[in-house]
């Protein structure tokens, strides 16, 4: 069964975003109005490439996943055909969710409700008490399989879905920040990455769009994380100083990234990103490198590191992290976060888990300070005056590069910039169906 | 690996004194007792919050899996009074029931308790589940080798953790 996007006319559809969104500003009200929300789900979520999974939660016939879209909640199974679909959780009879485990291997969904079953390409298989029905059963299974989205890429192992119509083609879509997958999934010297080790999923009292500026933005490290640089280690790079060579980048389409490479390249050392390690603690990754790059081309690759890229609307490339949002309310998003295992380089792969939990997640000393800045956020968003959330920071820094709007001002706000852009664009144009 | 469903060695008969430490090991938490919490620790000391009841800490991600170097980092950014995710600090009181001895190895006794935390910051939030400890006898009394923190809710989202679970 195809998805349909909801055509009925909603209330935020009147807003002027043109109003509400301007160069160097954008007004309180779009994160905390629960009508803007639901046309958010609708022309943001229900309407365009979001990432649901990662290839390898789901490598086997039958592995299943279950996440969201938006609101919705999904199933995102393999077939035994080894097609990837994202169905949409709820049994075509009378609405149950079908499936409550987070992940799994199964042939079939059987509905706890009535037992209808569903095999894990959506189609309907069975029907208790079959003779209650005017029509055939083979009448009942071609109307009644599940809902499935329209439209399922996947890229470098990460897989995208688009409920409704017709959204154009993933590599498209994905643009400039195509290169940032490329460049996470070329640490590992068989060019691949596994989310196997799992999410931390924590619950956020704040709007998914603050969730995700402060993923890029490089302003914030020196205040909301002064207590881990002062107290237990220094950044990696040093934000205090004007010196330093990062690059503020909107990428277009949303996309947006805090490039560390030109700085890395500057000082020219391996593993800036990974703790400064030395080549020693890692040997058997390094000469799996070199064995298929050569030394020169391993060198380049250790020092520039990980992408460190927001991917419109919910995915985060976050070193040798993958995080997610999920938007659940107007003022509540869960983040999910799950260590980067590089396949072919296991010597890294305990490393990544422990230094993941160091940094990241509900008790991890960086992401519960930015979770708290998040909360506050939300709670000043009530106070009626100012109207307006500043993103003016560092226009005159800008330079058009071949990747995006670029600024070396590491405390330009570039990249929320290009989010809000992007977001007025979608919130205004027609759909595409 | 946690095997939560260990039967009990002696039901009914956990020793006063370990009693007595867990609870004090409580109070610490919930006072926000930093300094004399991480005393409580041996140098060979885990403390871990794993995400889900059967999880393998070297190949699955945990919540806090921190040796002793990292419990001595965690505690130094919760004092360094920036740590703003604790700015203020939780108000906190756990309750524990449910003592149990299960296992006695020499030296090292393994306990458990059932737990049950309300924590107050913006509001008040309910955290229950199992802790698993493992404790030392030296000859300066005892100390914490290990501390298991088995959430209900571990495999959903939860809420910010920077407060001593």
């Amino acid at each position: 069964m195809t998805i349909r996007l909801e055509t009925e006319r909603l209330v935020a559809d009147d807003v002027d975003y043109d109003q509400l969104i301007l160069r160097d500003r954008v007004h309180g009200s779009l994160y905390t109005d629960p009508a803007i929300f639901d046309k958010e789900m609708r022309d943001i979520y229900e309407n365009q490439w979001v990432f649901v999974a990662h290839e390898s939660e789901i490598k086997e016939p039958g592995d299943y996943v279950r996440r969201r879209i938006g609101t919705q909640p999904l199933i995102v199974a393999r077939g035994k055909d080894l097609k990837v679909r994202v169905l949409l959780n709820r049994c075509t009879h009378r609405a149950n969710m079908l499936c409550q485990s987070d992940a799994g291997n199964a042939t079939l969904f059987r509905c706890s409700f009535h037992g209808w079953t569903f095999s894990n390409d959506g189609r309907l298989q069975g029907v208790s008490f079959r003779g209650g029905y005017e029509q055939e059963l083979s009448e009942l299974r071609a109307e009644l399989g599940l809902a499935e989205a329209a439209q399922v890429g996947t890229y470098g192992g990460f897989v995208f879905a688009n409920l409704t119509g017709d959204a154009g083609d993933l590599e498209e879509y994905l643009g400039n920040a195509k290169g940032a997958i490329d460049r996470l999934v070329q640490l590992s010297p068989e060019g691949g990455i596994d989310l196997s080790a799992g999410w931390m999923k924590h619950d956020n009292n704040a709007n998914w769009k603050v969730v995700n500026e402060v993923q890029v933005d490089g302003y914030h490290p020196l205040f909301v994380h002064e207590s881990l640089y002062k107290a237990v280690k220094p950044a990696k790079v040093d934000y205090s100083s004007d010196e330093l060579r990062v690059a503020v980048r909107d990428l277009g389409g949303g996309h947006s990234e805090v490039d560390y490479s030109r700085e890395y390249q500057n000082q020219d050392r391996e593993f800036i990103w990974f703790s400064s390690i030395p080549r020693t603690r890692v040997p058997n990754y390094v000469e799996a490198m070199e064995a298929l790059h050569g030394p020169e081309k391993t060198h380049e690759i250790l020092v520039d590191g990980p992408p460190h890229t927001f991917i419109w609307p919910n995915l985060f490339l976050a070193e040798m992290q993958v995080m997610f949002v999920e938007p659940l309310a107007v003022e509540r998003t869960i983040q999910y976060t799950a260590p980067i295992k590089l396949l072919g380089a296991e010597e890294m792969s305990a490393r990544i888990i422990r230094q993941t939990e160091g940094a990241m997640g509900p008790a991890g000393f960086l992401i519960a300070d930015d979770a708290e800045m998040g909360e506050r956020n939300q709670i000043g968003l009530h106070a009626q005056e100012p109207e307006w959330v500043l993103f003016a920071r560092g226009f005159e820094s800008e330079t058009v590069e071949e990747r995006g709007i670029t600024s070396y001002d590491r405390t330009s706000e570039t990249s929320q910039r290009g989010m809000w852009q992007h977001y007025r664009t979608l919130m205004t144009e027609k759909t595409n169906d | 690996m946690t095997d939560t469903r260990t039967e009990t060695a002696s039901v009914g008969t956990v020793p006063a004194e370990l009693v007595d430490y867990m609870v004090h090991e409580a109070r610490l938490a919930d006072e926000n007792r930093y300094e004399e919490w991480e005393s409580l620790w041996a140098d060979d000391g885990i403390y871990w919050i794993p995400t889900g009841d059967d999880k393998d800490p070297e190949t699955q991600v945990s919540f806090v899996f921190d040796n002793r170097h990292r419990i001595g980092s965690r505690i130094a950014q919760l004092r360094s009074g920036r740590r703003h995710s604790q700015t203020p600090p939780s108000k906190m009181r756990r309750q524990l029931a449910n003592f149990e001895v299960l296992s006695e190895d020499g030296d090292v006794i393994e306990v458990a308790a059932n737990f049950s935390l309300f924590e107050h910051r913006y509001a008040t939030t309910i955290w229950a589940g199992r802790y698993l400890y493992l404790l030392r006898r030296t000859a300066d009394g005892i100390t914490l080798v290990k501390k298991t923190v088995l959430l209900i809710n571990n495999e959903g989202p939860i809420k910010t953790i920077a407060f001593i679970l």
